[in-house]
């Protein structure tokens, strides 16, 4: 009888330990699956998050537990800065529908995305129809005003392609103007505590954005400034525009369109 | 066991495996385990064997723990976003009986897994030197230095850095399959030889030993291999210099010129000075070379020096599949042995400039 009761005992005990193991088990599973979601999450985060900053910010900003960015991630460069507005927006944002108009619109921001980026830019940040790139500044890039400059070409080419589309739409044609300086400034992550972005501050990307403006005056798609002429491959085609007086810039703006790039190697202008 | 890297496009392989006994009998006999990859670069031997023959851990280091070596592999293919090399390096991570939590919190919080200082800081280095290049890793050197680690080790770390960022560049551009070596760890039969694997490992993997070098080191990268005399990763650099420059796929001039334009792109100063000088000794004067490399092309440069010129700097910061689509872009120009030729050099550009912008240029 006592032979039984302790055989019963340690059964139940067994019974016992066995759901105990089998509980924490199953806690155990739950919190793993858990933590993967979050780090799937995290990683989610830190993917979606490297389309708003550089990669490499993103990443320091995470190694680095920074809240603020602050210092750490801001420094002196020289970087070439492309700013591209739209021509023939606003007619066309009063004849269409908002959702039509969107669409029109991300075509439009994903081919000089995508120009931009395949001549080794980056896209910084899109204002309203206008977007503004910059060249060199999350790598040293010694070739960064040819590369702005390709850029530029190839923005034009795609938009030319994109109008043929639109117009087989019934939607009437667009046209970009581009703007592009070269010089120093700080780059980094600037902004508030609530709202912070990478950027590049300073009177390189004021003169970029001015002489976009010029491209109205001067009724050319692309130019670019006197320091960018300097530096880049001669077998660019540029024409000389009557130096100019520009919002916030003492001195007249001597710019230079560019009409094309001939393939022939060593040509020289 | 989903990697941290899984998210990053990768393109189909542009290279066809070819089996090779030599080689694969080359790279058991060093390593003790079969490389499955190295029959994709056969074609180009110089370049399979580099692969074997400049891995740190396998008797080219003499003052660096090999686990801090793994650490800091696993941080630069990360930040190079090879596929391939990250998920390589978190099997060997696992083969060696890390768990898989472990791996997991290393690559989600490398900088904060409760490591040790000197481990954080070889980490930060491997990092910045890869992510930035040399121009602006010296402040991550001078971290390296308060840590504690001598110059020595710090020059090993950079060899074993720069190898790391070679290897990347080897496994990214052809877009080696990644899907065999991710999957390592979940394969049953691996998993049971898991002790046999660790074992087999750690019976070929080894300390160096002080070495000479074979023969004086041919120009250019002289100053560079002389900056590690004494230590075995100079002959085994020398070796795969010799061996590159003897391969017949590509001109010297044109190999030449592909490391001139990665030395720019990394403002590498002694590397430049070398090669500027090994060019002129090959008919190519000053102005003209000052012209290509800030061009990237040139009257001067023949058709395939035109491509792999423009090939060159794409290599120097890339996301894998944009390059990996330039890269294929080459196999209508190339032959197949003069693309595997140019991704070599291009790989191996990368780490040497690294290296001497590090070693040279930061003395």
């Amino acid at each position: 009888m006592t032979a039984t009761a302790a055989l019963v005992a340690a059964l139940a005990l067994l019974a016992v330990l066995a759901a105990v193991n089998y509980r924490q088990r199953k806690q155990n599973q739950s919190l793993r699956g858990q933590l993967e979601a979050a780090a799937a999450e995290l990683q989610h985060l830190q993917t979606a998050c490297s389309r708003l900053a550089p990669a490499g910010v993103v990443q320091r900003l995470v190694s680095d537990r920074s809240v603020t960015g602050e210092a750490a991630v801001a420094e002196r460069k020289v970087v070439t800065a492309l700013f591209a507005d739209l021509a023939g927006y606003t007619a066309m944002s009063e004849r269409l529908e908002p959702a039509a108009l969107a669409q029109v619109l991300n075509g439009y921001f994903q081919r000089m995305s995508d120009a931009i980026h395949d001549n080794r830019g980056h896209v910084s940040t899109f204002l309203g129809d206008g977007i503004l790139a910059y060249f060199g500044a999350l790598q040293p890039n010694p070739w960064q005003c040819d590369d702005a400059v390709n850029a530029a070409l190839a923005m034009q080419k795609s938009m030319r392609e994109y109008n043929v589309e639109l117009a087989r739409e019934g939607l009437p044609a667009l046209a970009v103007g581009i703007g592009i300086h070269r010089g120093p400034g700080l780059a980094g992550l600037v902004g508030s505590r609530q709202r912070m972005e990478y950027a590049f501050v300073g009177r390189t990307v004021n003169l970029a954005a001015r002489v976009q403006t010029l491209t109205r005056v001067h009724r050319q798609d692309i130019l670019v400034t006197e320091a960018l002429r300097a530096e880049i491959d001669a077998r660019f085609e540029l024409a000389p525009m009557p130096p100019e007086i520009v919002k916030g810039i003492d001195e007249p703006v001597v710019t230079y369109a560019v009409r094309a790039r001939a393939e022939t190697p060593g040509a020289a202008r | 066991m989903p990697t941290a890297l899984e998210s990053i496009d990768w393109e189909s392989c542009l290279l066809e495996h070819h089996s090779d006994r030599a080689l694969e009998s080359y790279a058991r006999k060093k390593m003790g385990l079969p490389s499955p990859t190295i029959g994709y670069f056969a074609p180009v031997p110089w370049l399979a064997r580099a692969q074997v023959d400049l891995q740190p851990t396998y008797g080219l280091l003499m003052r660096l723990d090999p686990d801090v070596v793994d650490l800091v592999a696993l941080v630069v293919s990360q930040e190079n976003a090879c596929r391939f090399c990250f998920a390589a390096v978190r099997a060997l991570l696992w083969a060696q009986g890390m768990s898989r939590a472990r791996i997991r919190e290393l690559e989600h919080d490398l900088t904060r897994a409760d490591l040790p200082t000197r481990t954080v800081a070889a980490m930060a280095f491997g990092r910045s030197q890869s992510r930035s290049g040399p121009s602006e890793a010296r402040a991550a050197n001078d971290a390296l230095s308060r840590a504690g680690f001598g110059a020595d080790e710090r020059r090993e770390l950079v060899f074993a850095v720069a190898s790391m960022d070679f290897l990347n560049r080897v496994h990214t551009i052809p877009a080696i399959p990644v899907r065999p070596v991710e999957r390592i760890p979940d394969q049953l039969h691996i998993r049971l030889m898991r002790p046999l694997i660790a074992r087999i490992m750690r019976s070929h993997r080894r300390v160096g030993r002080a070495a000479p070098m074979d023969r004086a080191p041919s120009h250019p990268y002289t100053r560079l291999l002389g900056a590690y005399d004494g230590s075995p990763i100079a002959p085994a650099l020398g070796r795969t210099l010799d061996d590159m420059w003897a391969s017949p796929h590509l001109t010297r001039r044109c190999k030449l010129l592909m490391l001139a334009v990665i030395g720019r792109g990394l403002s590498c100063e002694a590397c430049a000075t070398e090669v500027g000088a090994a060019l002129r000794a090959e008919g190519l004067d000053g102005d003209a070379l000052g012209r290509i490399l800030t061009r990237l092309d040139g009257p001067e440069l023949d058709p395939v020096e035109r491509i792999v010129v423009s090939f060159a700097r794409e290599t120097i910061w890339y996301e894998p599949a944009t390059l990996q689509r330039r890269a294929r872009g080459l196999r209508e120009r190339l032959s197949p042995q003069q693309l595997l030729e140019a991704i070599g050099v291009a790989a191996l550009g990368n780490g040497l400039c690294r290296m001497g912008g590090m070693v040279l240029d930061a003395a």
